[in-house]
Formats: C-alpha cells, sequence, structure tokens
C-alpha cells in the first residue's frame, strides 16, 4: 500500500450557517485527487484547513506525515497553495513576488521559474496590478511550482479563466505529474476533474457524499457532473447531506 | 517564531509603503523646519503638519498593510507563505510600528520643540549641568513620543483583532476626540493631576515613570493583541 501525501479525519469546523462535518479523506503518493461540488459545498473550507488557513474543530490533518497545524510552517514550506480568492501585490512586480518567495522557501528553483515564465508568456518586470485574470492565476501558479513543493493544493485554479488559459494550465499540471507526490484541487468543472485526477471526491452539504477512482465512477459513459448530480439526488433530491 | 521569516514580512510591508512612507518623513521634515525656523506663523503651520502627520501616518498604517491585506485578498498568499499565525501577527505588530515610529519621531521633534518647557531659562534658574537638562530634554521627549505610541498601539491593536475598519475608525475617533478633549481639557483642572503635570514639566522623577508607565502599556497591548491572535481560528 502506498504512503498517503495527505490524510484527513473526522475533520468538522462548524460556522454560524455551514457545517463541515466528518470529513475523511486519503491522498495517496503520486495520485491526483479532483474535489467536485457547487458552490458553499464546504471545498474552499476543506482546501483551507489542509493549508492551515482556518482551524479545524474536529479531526486530524496530516501532510507529509506530519499533523496541521502543529507542523505548519514545515508543511507550509512543502506545499504549493493557489486559490481562486487570493491576490498577489497590485503595486508590485511579478520578479518582486518571485524574489519574496525564493527568499522563503528553500527549494525555489531558478531554472523552473524561468520555463515557467516561458511557457506562461509573462513578463517578471511587469507590475501585477496590469495582469488580466489569467496573467494572475498563472503569475500565482508559478510562484506556487517554482518552489518544487511535494504537495500541491489549487482551489478553483481554472474559475473565470477563458479557454485557451485554462487548457494551458490543465496542460502544465498534467505534464508536471512525476514532480510531485500529490495534487489535490477544487473545480467546478468535471472535464477537468475527469482530464487529470486519478480520484474524485463529490462533496455537498458540507459531507463527503462519494470518493472513488475516477474510471469506476464515469463507467457508465456519463460525464462526472451528471455522475455528481446523481449522487446529489439519492441523497434526497438536492438537500444538504 | 521564526525570527528569520518574521524580518521579511517585515520587509515586505516596507517596502510596500516606502512611498507614502517618504511622503510622510518628508512631511515632517517640513512641520519641524516651519517650526524652528518658521517664526510665529511658521510655528502655528508647522505644529499642525506635524500633528498631521501623526494622524495621517497612523490612519494609513492601519488601512494599508494591517487591514488591507485581507480587503485585497493578498492574506491567502502571505498565509501560504512558510509562516505560522503568530509569525504573521509579530511580523505586522513590528511593520506597523516600524512605519509609524520613522515619521513620527521627525513630527514628535517638531511638538517638543514647541515644548512649554524653556530649557536655557530652566538651566540658568536652577543652575544645573548641561547633561542633566539634555537628559531632561530627552525625557520630555520619550513622554510625547511614549504617548503617540500609546496611542496608535491601542488602534492598531483594534484593526489587527477585530480586522473591521470601521471599529478601527471608531476606535481611533473615539481616542482623538473624546480622550483627547478630557486628556486636555478635563485632567488639567484635576488637582493631583495639575501637580503631576507641574512635576513633568520640572523633568522631576514624575518623567521617568510616565516613560515606563507608557512602555509598559505598549507591552500589555502586544501582549493582549498576540494571546487574542493565537485564540482565531481563520486566517484569510
Amino acid at each position: 500500500m502506498r504512503d498517503c501525501a495527505i490524510q484527513v479525519r473526522g475533520v468538522g469546523k462548524r460556522y454560524p450557517h455551514f457545517t463541515l462535518r466528518g470529513i475523511d479523506l486519503d491522498v495517496p503518493d503520486g495520485t491526483v485527487l479532483g474535489l467536485i461540488g457547487p458552490n458553499g459545498a464546504g471545498k474552499s473550507t476543506l482546501l483551507r484547513i489542509l493549508m492551515g488557513l482556518v482551524r479545524a474543530d474536529a479531526g486530524r490533518v496530516t501532510v507529509l506525515g506530519r499533523d496541521m497545524p502543529a507542523a505548519e510552517r514545515w508543511i507550509k514550506a512543502r506545499v504549493g497553495f493557489v486559490s481562486e480568492d487570493m491576490a498577489l501585490y497590485g503595486a508590485a512586480t511579478l520578479g518582486w513576488h518571485m524574489q519574496l518567495v525564493r527568499d522563503m522557501h528553500p527549494g525555489w528553483d531558478d531554472g523552473r521559474a524561468s520555463d515557467l515564465l516561458d511557457r506562461f508568456h509573462l513578463d517578471p518586470s511587469q507590475r501585477v496590478r496590469g495582469f488580466s485574470r489569467g496573467q494572475q492565476v498563472k503569475a500565482l501558479l508559478l510562484l506556487a511550482m517554482a518552489r518544487r513543493a511535494d504537495v500541491l493544493v489549487f482551489d478553483e485554479p481554472t474559475a473565470g479563466l477563458d479557454p485557451i488559459v485554462r487548457h494551458e494550465v490543465l496542460t502544465l499540471l498534467a505534464a508536471s505529474r512525476g514532480e510531485r507526490r500529490a495534487l489535490i484541487f477544487s473545480s467546478h468543472y468535471g472535464d477537468d476533474v475527469a482530464a487529470l485526477a486519478d480520484d474524485v471526491a463529490f462533496v455537498h452539504g458540507g459531507r463527503l457524499i462519494a470518493h472513488a477512482p475516477v474510471g469506476e465512477l464515469l463507467g457508465g459513459g456519463k460525464g462526472l457532473e451528471k455522475v455528481f448530480l446523481e449522487h446529489v439526488a439519492a441523497l434526497g433530491g438536492g438537500r444538504a447531506a | 517564531m521564526n525570527a528569520g521569516m518574521i524580518v521579511r514580512l517585515v520587509r515586505k510591508d516596507c517596502w510596500l509603503m516606502r512611498w507614502p512612507l517618504a511622503a510622510y518623513i518628508l512631511a515632517a521634515l517640513a512641520g519641524l523646519a516651519l517650526t524652528v525656523w518658521g517664526g510665529s506663523a511658521g510655528r502655528s503651520a508647522g505644529i499642525t503638519l506635524a500633528l498631521n502627520v501623526l494622524i495621517g501616518v497612523s490612519f494609513h498604517v492601519m488601512l494599508d498593510p494591517v487591514l488591507g491585506e485581507r480587503e485585497r485578498k493578498t492574506l491567502a498568499f502571505v498565509m501560504s507563505l512558510p509562516v505560522t499565525p503568530g509569525d504573521a501577527a509579530v511580523a505586522k505588530l513590528t511593520a506597523a510600528f516600524v512605519l509609524f515610529l520613522i515619521p513620527a519621531t521627525i513630527a514628535a521633534t517638531a511638538l517638543v520643540w514647541l515644548s512649554p518647557i524653556d530649557i536655557p531659562a530652566a538651566m540658568a534658574a536652577s543652575h544645573q549641568s548641561l547633561w542633566s537638562h539634555v537628559l531632561g530634554t530627552l525625557g520630555y521627549y520619550g513622554v510625547v513620543l511614549g504617548a503617540w505610541m500609546l496611542f496608535f498601539s491601542v488602534v492598531l491593536a483594534a484593526a489587527i483583532v477585530s480586522e473591521s475598519v470601521g471599529w478601527t475608525i471608531a476606535v481611533l475617533t473615539g481616542l482623538l476626540f473624546v480622550l483627547g478633549n478630557f486628556v486636555l481639557q478635563v485632567l488639567p483642572t484635576l488637582h493631583g493631576v495639575a501637580r503631576y503635570l507641574r512635576a513633568l514639566g520640572r523633568g522631576q522623577a514624575a518623567l521617568p515613570v510616565t516613560i515606563a508607565c507608557e512602555a509598559a502599556g505598549i507591552a500589555a497591548i502586544v501582549a493582549i493583541v498576540l494571546m487574542l491572535q493565537r485564540r482565531k481560528t481563520s486566517f484569510v
């Protein structure tokens, strides 16, 4: 049996109008896990708990064999995180951001950063406030991937991107599979998950309602979105589980 | 705490605030120059400028590097770096104090220049050594700067703990107008306080005691902020 890059046991988080409950999840070494679920399902909360940006009320999170948040600094040094609602400093250039991340990450790889700059057609001397949405996402991906992270955690990395940029991002993530131990990402797009992930987890109403290999769920020739909707319907007409 | 990471975060905030900081330093220097060489009209303009620098830099530091981080969604980027919430809070407090203290030190010099204590006259009257008067002036300077730092610390604490522009402005305006008026107009009329202020003016033991109280107040506020930060469960 393979080691787990990420292990989540009984994780819960209560907010005034939303509760994430009893999440159990394993992401084995060498695999890609895609999270699918509607807005407000709890995908972002779960990914933020993995990154230590939100503290769980219950349960245990282990990343690369160490507990979050006890080993927060150690884990963050080995995990690249990109979120849809994450931004860079508009007044600073991409080159300044690269220098900041390079100073804080011993694993930063200048060659890799240079490759990604070329691949994404980004100018390091340009101020971030002049970037389009697609360029900002590419810049965030560059900063996360040039540090040679063991694990990548991406929350809706392709949201709001045009089809060309979306394709570029997915191609890059697929091509760089061998460079890390695991990737976990959330998406509204079933096609993205089907193209990239080995396993898929459906999140709905703060619960994990399914977790299986993509091939297993796609067995009937249906798209992942349709399979997700069937799982939700089986829970009782789409209400929170 | 990781000192290396904290220093990098402080450097980041100072670099991002370098142009506003330069403007505040220039304004504070202009205020000081007017106070020293501007005659009676210049002194009035200089003191107004110095006070505006102190208030302006307080507002700016709260709204930009402290509260702006969440507003601009850069907080998630910072917190994804290999730092703990404790590292980030200490870095933010340090950066805020550095950004405030540089222009505030110059502006406070203008305020001290207009001090009601006439140092040469005091020297002639008391026949004390020049050194004791230098110490007295520095002490008075410490009291003025300490009072502003204490004021700044309370507003900074409100900004970091509440993460709310509304609450921060409420605390700032409350301190400026309610407490400010109380200190300037009501406190001096109280008998014990008036005696204390006279003692302060003569540079007696009240001076180091006041500075020590201000320092203790600032330290207590920083400790409370760090304690409350530890109880937070969301950092984005």
